[in-house]
Order: C-alpha cells, then structure tokens, then sequence
C-alpha cells in the first residue's frame, strides 16, 4: 500500500521542503480534479519508500515549490493550464500546454545586442516527432532554449477518468511507444497498489525481462541516433540492425515488436516455455557480442569521439537541480535508478553503474547507454534461464484506492499515481523519463553553437509521446 | 571502422534486401501529427539495412516543397491539424497522401475525443492507408513499393483495404506486427 501523508495547505511549502530536507526527492507533482475541490499531490522518494503528499488547495490556490524542487516547475505550469491550480510565488508562471498562446507568454524574453530567435518545428526535418523549439542566440551562439511541447496531446489522462482500473495499463502504455512497457507497468503496480494487491515472484521476473527488452532496442537505437547525428553512416546502420533483432525477438516472445499488449494489470500476459526463453537468452548474448565489438570500434574512432566530448554539458549540479533522471543523470555521476529500489520487480540487489568521470556531455550519455546494454543483457541472461510468466497480482491488503509507482524505463523513472472510485479510475497521473528531462536538455544546450543542437538532442533522444500524452 | 564496414557488408549478405528498381522515385515528407512513436520507429526503420528502401528512389525529403507524397502518422490532435495542413498546401502537384498507421485513420481509443482533429480523411484527401499499430517496416515498404509502381492517378491496391475492415485492424491488444 502506497503511504498518503494528507497536508493542510497552509503547510504544502513547508511539507515538501521537510520532505526534501530528511533527504527525498520530489519526483512529481499534479492536480486532481479542478477548481475548489481539486487536489493536489506530490510524489516523494524517499530513502525509507515512496509516498504521496495530498492536501486540497482552497480555492485552488496554494504556494509554489518550484523554489525548493526547480525539478517541478513544469509539473506546476502544465496543473495551472490543465486544472486551473494557482501557484503562489511561480513568477512568471508560463503557460505549457495551453496552445495557442502569444510567444512573450511561454518564451523568456532574452534582450540584448544582436539578441534574435530561431524557431523550429513543430515539424521537424527528418522522421521525427513534433514539437516546437525557440532558441535565442547571438550569432550561432545559443544564449537560451524555450521548448514548446503538448502538440501531441492526445489527451489520455483525461480519457482515462472513467474507465474500469484494469485499463490503466493499456492507457499509461498507451502514452508512448517506445516506453510503452515502462509505463504500462507503472500504471499497473499503482493500480494494483491501490487494491492492496501483490505482484508475485512468478510476475515479477516477467514484468523485467519486457522492461529490459524494451531498455535493450532503445539503448541499441539511441547509440546508433548518436552516430547518425555526426553523419556516421557505419555506426547508424549497425545499431539499425541491432535493434531490429531485438524487435524480432520481442516479437517471437511477446507478439508484438513493441511489446505492446504484454502489460496488464493484476497478472501477466506473457508465458514462455524454458525452450523459447533459452533460444531469447541465446539470441540477446549474439546481439550484445555484435554490440560490443562495434562498440569497441567506436570508441576509437577520432571523427566520432571529437565530436562528442565536451558537447551539451549537463553536469552534475544542473541534474541535482533540475530532477534529472535515467541515463543522463548517471552519465553525470548521479546514481539515480529506479531499479535500485523497486521492491515489486526482480531487481534484488541492483546497483547502478556510472560512467567513470560523470562528465554529463555527450560523450558521457552515449557511453553510458552503451554500457547499460551490457548491464541489461546481464540482467535478461539470468532471468531467461527457464520458463517465464505469466504470474500474478494477489490481494495482501486492504486497499485504500490511491496508488503511487515508479519504474525505471529507458529514458528514466516512469512516476505513475492513480485514484480509483470503485473499479473505475478517477484519476491516472503519468510522469515519464522524459518529462523529466525536458529542462535539463535545455540547459545542456546552453552556449552551445546551434548545429550542435541536433546531436545534443539526440544523445538525450527524449520522447514527445511521452510528456504530451 | 574497417571492422565495422566489413561487418556491415557481412549483415548485408545475410539480409538480401529486394533487388533495387530504377525507373522512378518518390520523395516522402512525413508528418507526426500525434502518433504515440512506434510508427516512427518503423518508418524509420525502412531506411535501415534490413529494407534498405532508398535503394528503390524512396527518400525522406525535409521540405514538403521536394516532396511527392505525405506520410502521416497520428491521431491528427488539434494542435498539429494547422501545421499539418500547412505542410500539405506547401507541396507541389501532383501530390499524394499516406495515412500510416491505426490512429491516423482515427482508430484511436486511448484519446479523449476533445483533443482531436482528425481522422486524417476529414482534413485532407487520404491516397491510401498502411493499417497496423504500427505497421511492421516490410508492411510499410511494401506499400510504398506499391505507390512507386502506380502510375499516376492509377489505384495502389495491395495495401488499401476496405472502409470497414481497416479501423481497428492492429490495435494493441490485436497483437498486431
Ligand atoms: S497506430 Fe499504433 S503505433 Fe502508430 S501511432 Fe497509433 S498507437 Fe502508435
């Protein structure tokens, strides 16, 4: 069961910087329904467990945290467009979501001699999602970087209010493609936190290998996007290859190339006889030999590696400050992963591995990405020794209707809380990786010259299905 | 990079892409107009080794000026309908529309209905449809293999179906791809 603290508003600022004092971090917030009988929460990780701060703005005004956790200043400007929550010392509080929306309202104004703005997207040039990006610059020089999302907003958060609980996967998972495990499990542990149920040992093997199938085609993809962003042709097309086999493969244990459908709530759907789970086994070892050979040649590679170091710094200190998570944090020397402290999943004894330096450039990202791969198919090794799935959710509790879950997807800690009314949901609250992100990569592209801004972009490769929901 | 080439060179004996045509080409422009990414993890996924689809004069174009043919992907959400069709009034004639994908064709039960535009056929005149969500990268090729054999003004039938049996075709829970 998901521990709720219920807060007096008068007290929120004063709560959450106690939370963050006793050593948690906020990794979320968002409202509840609108206007004076809306709630508000926030999500905590703590180092004792995760739980949810709840209290009910008056008027559906209360006092910004945005000073004590930056981390959630955009959770805070999408809860004033979406429900109307005003924030009280979130100066100026921009609109993020709201479309259309004149540019002084959601750019910074950024003044000064030869200051001039580049505007780019929604749509952009390749095949590649959309979204819009203001970049201030003097020259090529990037001075500031305004991003404008939520041009996907498929709205899925609010189709989702009403439907039965045991849609919530389906829906979180829903959200994004290419995290739609990630999501579509932490959708359904809150879920099945909210009913007082448990996954079982059975389950808990299952629910890893997809989300570790699913971490392995995107690391592949995004050391391969790295390598198409500097116009290496050979690196691209190897990593295509690569993640392809594990499409192939996901199809063969699944059904599905994307996994979609595997995640349900309160059981699994997945089973897999010890002989198929053998020859995946067998199957992920050649494609990470293939990997590492590859790798190993580029890491040699002059014309790749110079133009990596250095590039899109979001060191240490930005990522503490603006809640970064997933690989760009670890590649700045913050063990921040989800799957350290994951009680409902088969990670027992986990440990994060960091990239020795932690510079947080580019460089850092990609060689991180490279060697969680290796980490991963370590992970797939053990648990595809036998028979698989599909397991279980059994009741251990009372539930108390609120549920709080956080997974660690291939872009970061997925964050999910759901309130249900009986058997349906009254609220489902997705909070990806990405969204995290999102700032951070902004700073990252800070001084930087803009050409550079599609490679900085790439070894981030944050999703836009994912935020805009 | 030596060890890399030959290793590619390898891969590509063993993936033996269809032999490639020369008589015509088409540029794709594509447009994400609220899809949820695995259509454009696919679609790009053509261009990769396994598909390979430029071989055949089939290339992703950035301005919808150079383009010959729309590729949509999307619940067509309200916020992307204006560039969207800013996009389609850029391109020159004769000009055709791919809708890619389930939820381009308005087979999108996860959204809340308020927030969409689409489906694609309502805003502009849709050529042909690749079912799937999403639709694997040879169903995608094979389509648009297809379109590059019409003639113009000619039917591409091998991946049209029908009115009816195309919505919901491959949703996510169909098991699809
Ligand atoms: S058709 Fe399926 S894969 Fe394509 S965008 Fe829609 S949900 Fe995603």
């Amino acid at each position: 069961m998901t521990p709720v603290v219920r807060v007096a508003p008068a007290r929120w600022r004063e709560t959450c910087a106690a939370a963050i004092a006793d050593g948690g971090r906020l990794c979320g917030l968002f409202a509840d329904g609108s206007g004076p009988t809306g709630a508000l929460g926030a999500a905590v990780a703590a180092p004792d467990g995760d739980r949810l701060l709840l209290t009910e703005p008056r008027g559906g005004i209360v006092d910004s945290v945005v000073e004590l956790a930056p981390a959630v200043g955009w959770d805070e400007r999408e809860a004033h467009d979406v429900h109307g929550v005003r924030f009280v010392g979130h100066v100026p509080l921009r609109p993020l979501v709201d479309h259309p929306s004149p540019v002084d309202a959601w750019a910074a104004r950024v003044a000064g001699r030869d200051v001039h703005q580049v505007a780019v997207g929604p749509i952009h040039a390749g095949v590649i999602e959309s979204g819009h990006f203001r970049f201030h610059v003097v020259g090529e020089r990037i001075l500031h970087l305004d991003v404008r999302l939520f041009y996907k907003r498929r709205g899925i958060e609010a189709a989702a209010v009403g439907r039965p609980a045991a849609d919530a996967a389906r829906l979180a998972g829903g959200a994004c493609g290419a995290c739609t495990v990630a999501n579509g499990v932490a959708a359904a542990l809150a879920v099945e936190q909210a009913r007082g149920l448990e996954p079982d040992a059975e389950l808990r093997r299952a629910r890893v290998v997809l989300i570790e199938l699913e971490r392995l085609y995107n690391h592949l993809n995004d050391v391969g996007a790295v390598c198409a962003g500097v116009g290496f042709a050979p690196g691209a097309s190897l990593y295509a290859v690569l993640k392809e086999r594990v499409h192939r493969l996901c199809a063969r244990i699944a059904g599905h190339r994307f996994l979609f459908g595997a995640v349900a709530v309160g059981g699994g759907t997945v089973a897999v006889d010890a002989a198929t789970a053998r020859a995946a086994r067998a199957e992920v070892d050649a494609i990470v030999a293939e990997h590492r050979a590859a790798w190993r040649e580029l890491r040699f590679t002059p014309s790749l590696r110079e133009r990596l170091v250095g590039v899109g710094v979001a060191d240490r200190d930005a990522v503490e400050r603006l809640g970064g998570v997933g690989p760009a944090a670890r590649a700045a020397g913050v063990a921040r992963d989800a799957r350290g402290d994951s009680p409902r999943l088969a990670y027992g004894g986990f440990r994060p591995i960091l990239v020795p330096g932690g510079a947080g450039d580019v460089a850092a990202r990609v060689e991180q990405r490279a060697r969680e791969v290796e980490q991963t198919a370590g992970l797939l090794a053990a648990l595809l020794d036998g028979r698989l799935g599909p397991g279980a959710a059994t009741p251990t509790a009372v539930g108390s209707g609120i549920g709080l879950a956080r997974v660690e997807g291939p872009r970061g800690e997925t964050v999910c809380a759901v309130r249900l009314a009986g058997d349906r949901i009254a609220r489902l609250w997705l909070r990806t990786g990405s969204y995290a992100n999102w700032q951070l990569l902004a700073h990252a592209a800070i001084g930087e010259l803009l050409p550079e801004f599609p490679l900085i972009n790439k070894s981030f490769e944050l999703c836009y299905a994912c935020v805009d929901r | 990079m030596y060890v890399l080439l030959r290793h590619l060179r390898r891969i590509r004996r063993t993936v033996a892409p269809p032999a490639p045509s020369r008589r015509h080409s088409l540029a794709l422009r594509h447009v994400d107009a609220g899809s949820c990414n695995a259509c454009e993890h696919e679609l790009a996924a053509t261009a990769g080794p396994h598909y390979d689809l430029e071989r055949h004069g089939l290339t992703v174009v950035a301005s919808p000026r150079h383009a010959d043919v729309l590729l949509v992907t999307g619940a067509i959400t309200v916020a992307m309908a204006g560039p969207l069709l800013d996009a389609y009034r850029a391109m020159p004639e004769p000009r055709r529309v791919v809708a890619l994908g389930d939820c381009a064709n308005g087979a999108c039960p996860l959204a809340d209905a308020a927030q969409l535009a689409g489906p694609l056929e309502r805003i502009v005149a849709v050529d042909m449809w690749i079912p799937g969500c999403p639709p694997p990268p040879e169903r995608i090729a094979a389509a648009l293999l297809d379109l590059l054999a019409a003639p113009p003004g000619g039917a591409y039938s091998a991946a049209m179906s029908s009115a009816t049996d195309r919505r919901g075709a491959g949703r996510p829970d169909g098991g699809d791809g």
